[in-house]
C-alpha cells in the first residue's frame, strides 16, 4: 500500500482565510494510502520544506502531495525538496487549493470541502505516479539566423561574439534590411547607414559567422538542439569566389531601366547589380527576369567585360544542409504598397509617395543625393502634406493595430524636410501622436515647435490633382471637424507596417504560430517575448510586430542571450512528461496497430515509425514511436489513439481516470 | 459472373494469387467465400445482394498472412480498402483488387490512387431505407430519441458482432478490452452499451465507409448502422471528404465549422 504524505499550506492567509486548512489535513489523513498529513503557514519556506523532508525520511513516504498554490509557481521548489530527501521528484505533485479554491470562493464549509476534493484527486493520482528521470538530449552548437536586417545582424553578432557558430541566411542579395534604406533615424537623427554599415562589415568578417545572401530556408526538420536545415542558395549567375566586386559589369549592362527596389522605385538599376554601394556581400548577382541574355538569348556583355571570368549563366539553385541547434527568426516587416489607398491616389499620382520613398529622397546616397525633389518633375516641393496612420488603426481596412513607428518617423520626415527646404511648409495629419519612449516626445515637440511643422488632428478623406498640385481634403477635429483643404506639391503616406512577404509560408515550414496579420507569435506576450511556441526557435525584430530600431536591437540581443544560454549546456535536460507508445509483455510487442493517425494529429511532428523485428530480423509490425526531443507532451495523440496505445508519462490515462473517479465516488 | 470466375481462374493459373475473397450462394443471402484453388472459382457470384463488406478479411492475419490475395470489392469495400491503405494496414504488392459492378463487370485497380479516382467519380449507392429511418429519428424530440436508443441498446449483450463485421475495427486491443483504466464497463447494461456504441461511432468518424455491415451483423437487429450512417453524413456535410491521409478528428483547419458546438 502507498505511503503518501499530504502537506497543506496556509500561504499566510491566502488560503487559510477561506479554507480550514487543519480540517483539510485531518480529512486527508483518513484517505486510504495516506500515511501522514499536516498543515503549515508557509510550506515553501525553509522550515516548511524541512517538514516535508523530515516526514519523507521518518515515515518512509513514497509519494507527496503539497496542497498549496499553482504548480506553475512552486512545483519545481517542492520537487527539489523531495529529491533532496531521496524521493524521486516526479512522485511529488501539487494540488492547487489557492487559485482553484481559496481565491475564487468565499469562506465556507463548501470551500473547505472543495479543497478536500482537490487533495483527494491528487492523492489518487500520486498513488499511480511512477519515478521518472529527466530526458537528456545533445545540442548542436550552431545557430541559424534567418533574415539579415538589423535584428538578424545584431543577433548573429551577439551569438558569434559569445564564441558560437552562426549561419545567417538573407533572402536579398545584401544584408541590411529596411534600416539600410533609411536616411537619418529618430530620435537622434544620426545617419542610418553610418551606424549600420560597420555592423554589416562585421558580419562579413566575423570568423564565427557564415553568411548566405540571396538564399532562403527550404526546409527545417528536427527539434531543439538537433535541427537539420536545408538552405536554398539561389543562382546568382556570378561566381562570388572569383568575382572581385570591381563593378565593371554593372557599368556596361545594357538593361539599365529596372526600378531599383532599394530606392523604392525612385531610381533605376541594371540587370546585373548590387542593391547599393555598401552592400554586403559587395558582389553582384544577375536578376534573370530582367537580364537580356535570359529573356532574349542574346547579350552576355557582362561576360565579355568581366576581367576574372566570374559570370556563369548556367548556374542553378543549390541546396545545402546544416545541423543546427537553435534558430532565430528575424525576417522583418514591410510597408503597405499601392492599390491599398485608392482614395489617396497612391500609384495614380507620382507625387503621392510612401514614407519609405521619402527616406530615399532624404538620403544623401539616394537617387536625388539627399535633395528633396518630387518624383513627377524633379521640382523641390514647397508644401508637403504628411499623412500618419495610412492604413493603420483602420479596422475597415483590416488593420486595427497601430504600426507604432509612423508617428515618430513622420515627425522625423517633417523635420528633415524643414531642415532641407527652409522656406517650405509641412503639414501632418494625425489621429493621435504616440511618442512613448526615451526622448521621443521631446523629438516630436521639436518638430512642431522649433521646425514649425503644422500638426492637424484629423483624417484625410481624399486627394486629387488640380493644376499640378495635390489637393488634400480633410477635417480638423480639434476645430470642430472644420473642413481643411491644402494644395500640396507632394504627399507622403505613413503606410501601415505589415508582415513581410512569405512570412506565412516560412512560419508553416518551421511550425511557428502567427497572428491574424501574419506576424510571428511570441510564446507569451509578457514573459516569453523572444521565444516562439516551438522550443529552440526564437524571434526578434519587426517580424513579431512593427517596431523601431532600439526595440528591434534589444529584442535581438534578448533572443541571442537565449541561444547563448541554451548553448552553454553540454546537453539539454527536458521534463519527462512526454508521450510514449506502450510496449507490453516482453517489450517487443505493442498494442499499437500502426494506423499512424496519431502522426496526422501531432502538432509537433513527434511521431516516428518503428519496426518491431523478430530474432531473425524480420519485421513483425510497424508501430508508432515518440521522438522524446520533439514531443511537447500536449496529449493530442493520446486523446486520438483508439486503442489507447499511447500515454503521457506522469499524466497517464490511468492517473486522469483515477482523479475523476475519486470525485465520482464521493457523490 | 462468368467474367469474374474466368478472371480469378486465370489468376490462379498464372500463380498470381494464393487466395481470392469473394461471395458464394448462401441459404438466404450470399455469403463470403474463400477460393484457394482455381477450380473453386466457378462457385463465385456477385450481385446486388452481396452486401457484406469483404474488406474486413484483408486485415485478418490468420487468413491472409503471407498470401497473395485477390478480392472482389463492392463500392463500400473499395472505400474501406482505400481507408485501410491510408492507415498503413495493407501492402499493395500482395493484393489484387477487383471492383465488381452489380451487373458483374470486373475492373482491376492497380493502385490506391486508381481506387480513389473511381470512388470520386462514382456516386454512392442510394440508401432509401436508412435515410427514411434517420429522417424519422431526426424528427423525434431529444427525449423521444433518447428513449428510442435506450430501448434499442438495452437489448445489446455485447457479442461485438458489429465490431467483427467492420473492416475498420482491426485494432488488436479494442478500447473495450482496455482495463487500465476501464473506460467502458465490460458488462452489458443500457448505459455501458451506450458507452460502447458512442465510442465505436466516434472511433469511426472520418473512417467509416457507411457499408452498414455492423447493422446487418447484429443478431438482435439493433440498427447500429444508423449511428454510423448519420455520423458519416454529418462528417461529409461539415468537413467534406479528405483527399489525404488526414482524418477529420486529427486535423485542424482554420476554416473548420464550429456551428455544431453549443
Ligand atoms: C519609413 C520608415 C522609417 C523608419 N525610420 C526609423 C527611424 O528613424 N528610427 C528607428 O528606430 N526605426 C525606424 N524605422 C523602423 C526600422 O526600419 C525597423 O525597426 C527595422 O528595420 C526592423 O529591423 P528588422 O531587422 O526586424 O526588419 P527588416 O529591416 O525588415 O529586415 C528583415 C530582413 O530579413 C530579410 N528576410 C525577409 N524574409 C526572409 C526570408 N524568408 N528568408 C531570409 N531573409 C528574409 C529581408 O530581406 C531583410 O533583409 C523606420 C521604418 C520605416 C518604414
Ligand atoms: S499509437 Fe494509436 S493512433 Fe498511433 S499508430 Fe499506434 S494505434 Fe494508431
Ligand atoms: S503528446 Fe503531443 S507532441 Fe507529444 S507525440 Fe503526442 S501529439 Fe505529439
Ligand atoms: S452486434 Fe449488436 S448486440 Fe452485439 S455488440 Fe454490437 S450492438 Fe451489441
Amino acid at each position: 500500500m502507498s505511503k503518501i504524505g499530504v502537506f497543506v499550506c496556509h500561504c499566510g492567509e491566502n488560503i487559510s482565510a477561506t479554507v480550514d486548512c487543519e480540517s483539510v489535513a485531518n480529512t486527508a489523513s483518513q484517505i486510504e494510502g495516506v500515511a501522514f498529513a499536516t498543515d503549515y503557514k508557509y510550506m515553501c519556506s525553509e522550515p516548511g520544506q524541512m517538514r516535508i523532508k523530515d516526514a519523507i525520511r521518518e515515515k518512509g513516504l513514497d509519494g507527496v502531495v503539497v496542497a498549496a498554490c499553482s504548480p506553475r509557481m512552486h512545483e519545481p521548489t517542492f520537487r527539489k525538496t523531495c529529491a533532496e530527501a531521496g524521493l524521486n521528484p516526479f512522485l511529488c505533485e501539487m494540488s492547487n487549493i489557492r487559485e482553484h479554491c481559496s481565491w475564487v470562493h468565499e469562506k465556507s464549509g463548501e470551500t473547505t470541502d472543495k479543497a478536500i476534493s482537490l487533495v483527494r484527486m491528487l492523492v489518487e493520482k500520486v498513488k499511480r505516479n511512477k519515478p521518472l528521470n529527466p530526458i537528456k538530449v545533445p545540442i548542436t552548437k550552431k545557430a541559424l539566423v534567418i533574415g539579415g536586417g538589423i535584428a538578424g545582424i545584431q543577433a548573429a553578432l551577439d551569438i558569434a561574439g559569445a564564441g558560437q557558430k552562426v549561419i545567417l541566411v538573407e533572402r536579398d542579395p545584401s544584408i541590411g534590411g529596411h534600416m539600410s534604406q533609411l536616411s537619418e533615424t529618430f530620435p537622434t537623427l544620426d545617419c542610418s547607414q553610418c551606424i549600420l554599415t560597420p555592423r554589416m562589415v562585421d558580419i562579413a568578417q566575423h570568423p564565427n559567422i557564415t553568411l548566405y545572401a540571396y538564399a532562403e530556408l527550404e526546409k527545417l526538420e528536427g527539434f531543439i538542439g538537433n535541427f537539420k536545415a536545408t538552405i536554398r542558395l539561389k543562382a546568382k549567375s556570378v561566381d562570388h569566389k572569383t568575382c572581385t566586386g570591381c563593378g565593371a559589369c554593372m557599368t556596361k549592362c545594357p538593361s539599365k531601366k529596372i526600378p531599383s527596389e532599394f530606392n523604392e522605385g525612385l531610381g533605376m538599376r541594371t540587370a546585373i547589380y548590387t542593391p547599393f554601394p555598401q552592400a554586403v556581400p559587395n558582389k553582384p548577382i544577375i536578376d534573370r527576369v530582367n537580364c537580356r541574355y535570359y529573356t532574349t538569348g542574346k547579350c552576355k556583355v557582362c561576360e565579355k567585360i568581366c576581367p576574372t571570368g566570374a559570370i556563369q549563366f548556367d548556374r542553378e539553385d543549390e541546396f545545402i544542409t546544416e545541423d543546427i541547434g537553435a534558430v532565430v527568426l528575424a525576417t522583418g516587416f514591410n510597408v503597405l504598397k499601392p492599390d491599398f489607398f485608392p482614395e489617396y491616389g497612391y500609384g495614380k499620382y507620382a507625387d503621392v509617395i510612401t514614407g519609405l520613398q521619402f527616406e530615399r529622397l532624404a538620403s544623401a546616397s539616394g537617387p536625388t543625393m539627399g535633395v528633396i525633389r518630387r518624383p513627377s518633375d524633379g521640382k523641390i516641393p514647397q508644401k508637403v502634406v504628411f499623412i500618419a496612420c495610412a492604413g493603420s488603426r483602420d479596422p475597415a481596412k483590416g488593420i486595427p493595430y497601430c504600426s507604432k513607428i509612423c508617428c515618430m518617423y513622420t515627425a522625423k520626415h517633417a523635420m528633415l524636410y524643414q531642415h532641407k527646404v527652409h522656406e517650405g511648409e509641412s503639414y501632418v495629419f494625425y489621429m493621435d501622436i504616440r511618442a512613448g519612449g526615451k526622448n521621443y516626445e521631446e523629438f516630436v515637440r521639436r518638430a512642431i515647435e522649433e521646425d514649425g511643422a503644422h500638426y492637424i488632428r484629423g483624417r484625410v478623406a481624399r486627394i486629387y490633382e488640380k493644376d499640378g498640385k495635390m489637393v488634400v481634403k480633410g477635417v480638423d477635429t480639434l476645430l470642430g471637424a472644420q473642413q481643411v483643404e491644402i494644395e500640396a506639391d507632394m504627399v507622403v503616406l505613413a503606410t501601415a507596417g505589415v508582415a513581410n512577404g512569405g512570412a506565412e509560408d516560412l512560419a508553416q515550414k518551421m511550425h511557428v504560430s502567427y497572428d491574424p496579420y501574419k506576424f510571428f507569435a511570441e510564446a507569451h506576450p509578457k514573459l516569453k517575448p523572444v521565444e516562439t511556441n516551438t522550443a529552440g526557435i526564437y524571434l526578434c525584430g519587426a517580424c513579431q510586430a512593427p517596431k523601431d530600431i532600439p526595440d528591434t536591437v534589444s529584442m535581438a540581443s534578448g533572443a541571442a542571450a537565449k541561444v547563448i544560454g541554451l548553448f552553454s549546456n553540454a546537453e539539454l535536460t527536458r521534463e519527462p512528461t512526454i508521450a510514449v507508445v506502450n510496449r507490453i509483455a516482453t517489450h517487443d510487442v505493442s498494442t499499437c496497430v500502426g494506423c499512424f493517425l496519431c502522426e496526422t494529429a501531432c502538432p509537433y511532428q513527434a511521431i516516428e515509425h518503428e519496426e518491431i523485428k523478430n530474432r531473425n530480423g524480420e519485421v513483425i509490425k510497424t508501430v508508432a514511436r515518440v521522438n522524446p526531443g520533439l514531443c511537447q507532451g500536449c496529449g493530442t495523440c493520446v486523446s486520438f489513439c483508439r486503442s489507447k496505445s499511447i500515454d503521457i508519462q506522469g499524466f497517464s490515462n490511468e492517473q486522469m481516470f483515477a482523479e475523476v473517479m475519486s470525485l465520482v465516488a464521493e457523490y | 459472373m462468368r467474367e469474374l470466375q474466368d478472371t480469378v481462374k486465370a489468376l490462379f493459373d498464372k500463380g498470381e494469387i494464393d487466395l481470392f475473397i469473394g461471395y458464394e450462394k448462401g441459404t438466404r443471402t450470399p455469403r463470403p467465400f474463400f477460393v484457394h484453388k482455381a477450380e473453386d472459382a466457378e462457385n463465385l457470384i456477385f450481385d446486388a445482394a452481396c452486401s457484406g463488406n469483404l474488406a474486413v478479411y484483408l486485415t485478418r492475419k490468420d487468413l491472409t498472412g503471407g498470401k497473395k490475395t485477390g478480392i472482389s470489392a463492392s463500392y463500400y469495400a473499395l472505400k474501406s480498402i482505400a481507408q485501410l491503405f491510408d492507415e498503413n494496414q495493407l501492402k499493395a504488392e500482395n493484393l489484387r483488387i477487383f471492383g465488381v459492378s452489380e451487373e458483374g463487370s470486373v475492373q482491376f485497380f492497380d493502385s490506391v490512387a486508381a481506387i480513389k479516382q473511381h470512388l470520386s467519380a462514382t456516386p454512392p449507392p442510394a440508401k432509401p431505407d436508412e435515410d427514411e429511418l434517420v429522417g424519422k429519428i431526426n424528427a423525434m424530440t431529444a427525449s423521444e430519441r433518447w428513449k428510442f436508443w435506450s430501448d434499442e441498446l438495452s437489448k445489446c449483450f455485447k457479442c461485438y458482432a458489429c465490431r467483427a463485421a467492420c473492416p475498420m475495427c482491426y485494432c488488436t486491443k479494442c478500447i473495450v478490452e482496455v482495463n487500465r483504466p476501464q473506460w467502458i464497463q465490460p458488462w452489458a447494461s443500457t448505459l455501458s452499451n451506450m458507452e460502447w456504441q458512442i465510442n465505436r461511432v466516434m472511433h469511426l468518424a472520418g473512417r467509416c465507409s457507411d457499408c452498414g455491415s455492423c447493422g446487418t451483423a447484429c443478431p438482435l437487429g439493433i440498427p447500429v448502422h444508423l449511428l454510423t450512417h448519420k455520423m458519416s453524413e454529418t462528417v461529409k456535410e461539415h468537413f467534406g471528404v479528405s483527399e489525404t491521409k488526414e482524418n477529420v478528428l486529427s486535423t485542424f483547419k482554420p476554416d473548420d465549422k464550429e456551428n455544431f458546438i453549443h
